[in-house]
């Protein structure tokens, strides 16, 4: 008798997000199977990877990560530029760690202008990541939505404290919105419903479950994630249709694994390169074996290996 | 044959507004007004929740124990972590023997405690399925600890029939899988401990959830829980379709939950929006979809209060 494979059929396909404007627009998502399955139903966007640009540095950054970035590091377009031409980034995030009150506190107007003159020198999709402090986001990202009109740029984090302005923002100027939720799988569900109730349509939202790196709680994203995919595939929860994006750079590059060198830590070995570049795609590739769309990276080593491997489990 | 559940109210407890403080105060009135109001509203059991009551709480369960007592003739479940408490509330009944001592769990202290008191005082016990390792996982480990209950019941001689086993509900946000593992479970208890009754805290299920929802869910749960074969519950007296569903008087509800519960599907569009609630809640508390916070917002608007009239 020939060998017949099992195959799963799902009742329900994640839907797509396409951010960037013109030739340049880049979509995600749309599986319908499990990560890499595609013996079970149609994957028709593989995988991107964002490359991070700060536009202030932690002086705490590991060597790994600021040396190929050294000649550009305080020049955030510069740096943006050089992730693209260089490192051949797909797409970019732009990390506004400088609007952070607890830190340079730069203003709204600032960083609207930084979005605009790092649009107008790549030529790839821009992504806009705030501080993480919940207001000032909110009057930043909006800002940046306003001076930015029409860039279909993807601004984010909204989080249920400050969803309302930066959807508003988003909706009236033409953007799409990370919806983010603390590991919480009713939350992110809730997130995509508040956001859509306010009018931003399904396929302008793509969640972010809160991300954590290998070593510090990456199971726990994990399983969020595979839920949220069974909800959307198996389940058919059009509410959940949203594809997924994970901001795991900064969460690998702080781990005490990469951060300590081997005179501090013997036991973790003399290349603390090559630790930190492989914390980073072993973080990465859980991701996306969990269903993420789009991951948002630091190191162009760690990026390079993990499309590596996008692209020999999708051959 | 309409299903019915028997009620043990739940507001008789140190945590409410009203009630915490004429505990403390002894003040005898707005407790003796809700155990009437409960009475009425046809709870079969008062429960009294003094919470951990570490600080005087023998004496305030014998007060409030008599002071229930002179108004309301149901039988009395003494709720508290301390045991000093419980006792002085049996002590202080004029019917002990119809006391239920809610509750004790398998973890040892617990056990070695409370089930002499259970049998000095031939009362009845609730049988809370945790253990030393904490809440059961699945219905294994909720077996394992209503078998270890049971075992030192035995060993005092006292029988099933006097032990209510609650095999813990948990919020819907921290483990939606729950009723399938309740499903498992319910039936297995005669097998294991012929005679026992069951009964659960109910309102747990809506934990975490907009409070001006959480009794849609709570009636819902317990829908499933009557379907599921449940003999009790802990609910709130004073949510009238609560009452009547625990009655059997919504016949609607139960055919609804059923259908759903054995698999079947109906027609959404063709229910009225008060059975599209049961039938949405009943879906996330299946583990079929999802459960967030807005799960029937579109609906509340519409909804008659007095429809299962």
């Amino acid at each position: 008798m020939a060998f017949s494979a099992q195959t799963e059929k799902y009742s329900g396909k994640m839907g797509t997000l396409t951010f960037g404007s013109g030739d340049q627009a880049l979509t995600v998502g749309g599986q319908a199977s499990m990560p890499f399955a595609a013996f079970d139903g149609d994957l028709p966007n593989k995988a991107v990877i964002a490359m991070e640009v700060y536009d202030v540095v932690n002086p705490e950054w590991p060597a790994a990560v600021v040396e190929p970035f050294k000649d550009v590091i305080n020049d955030p377009v510069a740096w943006a530029k050089k992730n693209v031409e260089e490192y051949g980034a797909k797409a970019i995030c732009l990390q506004l760690a400088s609007t952070d009150p607890n830190g340079e506190d730069k203003d709204a107007a600032y960083a609207a202008d930084l979005v605009s003159k790092m649009l107008a020198a790549i030529s790839v999709p821009l992504i806009v990541w705030g501080s993480g402090a919940v207001e000032k986001d909110a009057e930043v990202l909006a800002k940046v939505c306003e001076v930015n009109e029409g860039k279909n740029l993807l601004i984010g984090p909204a989080v249920e404290e400050n969803y309302k302005k930066i959807a508003a923002a988003a909706l009236g100027y033409g953007h799409a919105v990370v919806s983010q939720s603390p590991i919480d799988v009713n939350m992110a569900k809730q997130m995509n419903i508040l956001i859509n109730n306010l009018g931003l349509p399904m396929d302008k939202i793509i969640m972010e479950p809160s991300t954590a790196a290998l070593g510090y709680g990456v199971e726990y994203s994990y399983s969020v994630m595979e839920r949220i995919s069974l909800a959307a595939l198996a389940q058919n929860d059009e509410k959940m249709q949203c594809p997924m994006i994970n901001d795991l750079g900064k969460e690998c590059w702080k781990a005490r694994e990469v951060m300590l060198s081997d005179k501090e830590e013997p036991g973790f070995g003399p290349d603390q390169e090559k630790r930190g570049v492989l914390w980073e795609a072993m973080t990465a590739v859980d991701m996306l074996l969990a269903g993420s769309n789009l991951l948002i990276m630091r190191s162009p080593k760690a990026v390079k290996l993990v499309e590596e491997c996008i692209n020999e489990l999708s051959a | 044959m309409a299903l019915t559940c028997l009620t043990i109210p739940e507001s008789i407890n140190i945590m409410s507004k009203t009630i915490g403080p004429a505990i403390k105060e002894r003040d005898p009135k707005p407790i003796q007004k809700m155990a009437r109001e409960q009475q009425e509203a046809g709870g079969d059991i008062q429960d009294l929740n003094l919470g951990p009551a570490r600080k005087g709480g023998d004496e305030m369960m014998a007060w409030l124990v008599k002071t229930i007592e002179e108004v309301s003739d149901l039988p009395l479940a003494l709720d508290s972590t301390n045991t000093v408490a419980i006792e002085a509330g049996l002590k202080a009944s004029k019917t002990p023997e119809r006391c239920i001592v809610n509750s004790i769990s398998a973890q040892p202290a617990s056990l070695e405690d409370r089930m002499p008191l259970v049998k000095k005082y031939g009362c009845e016990f609730v049988a809370l399925t945790l253990s030393e390792e904490g809440i059961p996982r699945d219905v294994n480990e909720r077996g394992m600890c209503a078998a270890e209950i049971y075992g030192k019941a035995l060993e005092f001689d006292i029988p099933a029939e006097r032990m209510y086993i609650d095999p813990i509900v948990l919020p819907i946000c921290v483990d939606p899988g729950q009723v399938a593992s309740f499903q498992e479970f319910l039936p297995l208890i005669p097998d294991f401990a012929p005679g026992a009754k069951s009964t659960c805290g109910l309102s747990n299920i809506s934990n975490g959830t907009p409070t001006e929802l959480r009794h849609f869910l709570n009636r819902a749960y317990q829908a499933m829980l009557m379907n599921l074969g449940i003999y009790s519950s802990i609910v709130d007296a004073y949510d009238g379709e609560m009452m009547a569903l625990c009655q059997g008087k919504i016949a609607p509800v139960e055919d609804l939950t059923k259908t759903l519960m054995d698999g079947g599907d109906v027609d959404v569009k063709s229910l009225s929006p008060e059975l599209q609630v049961y039938y949405r809640s009943i879906k996330c508390l299946m583990g079929d979809v999802l459960y967030s916070h807005s799960w029937i917002e579109d609906l509340v608007e519409k909804l008659d209060k007095n429809w299962y009239k």
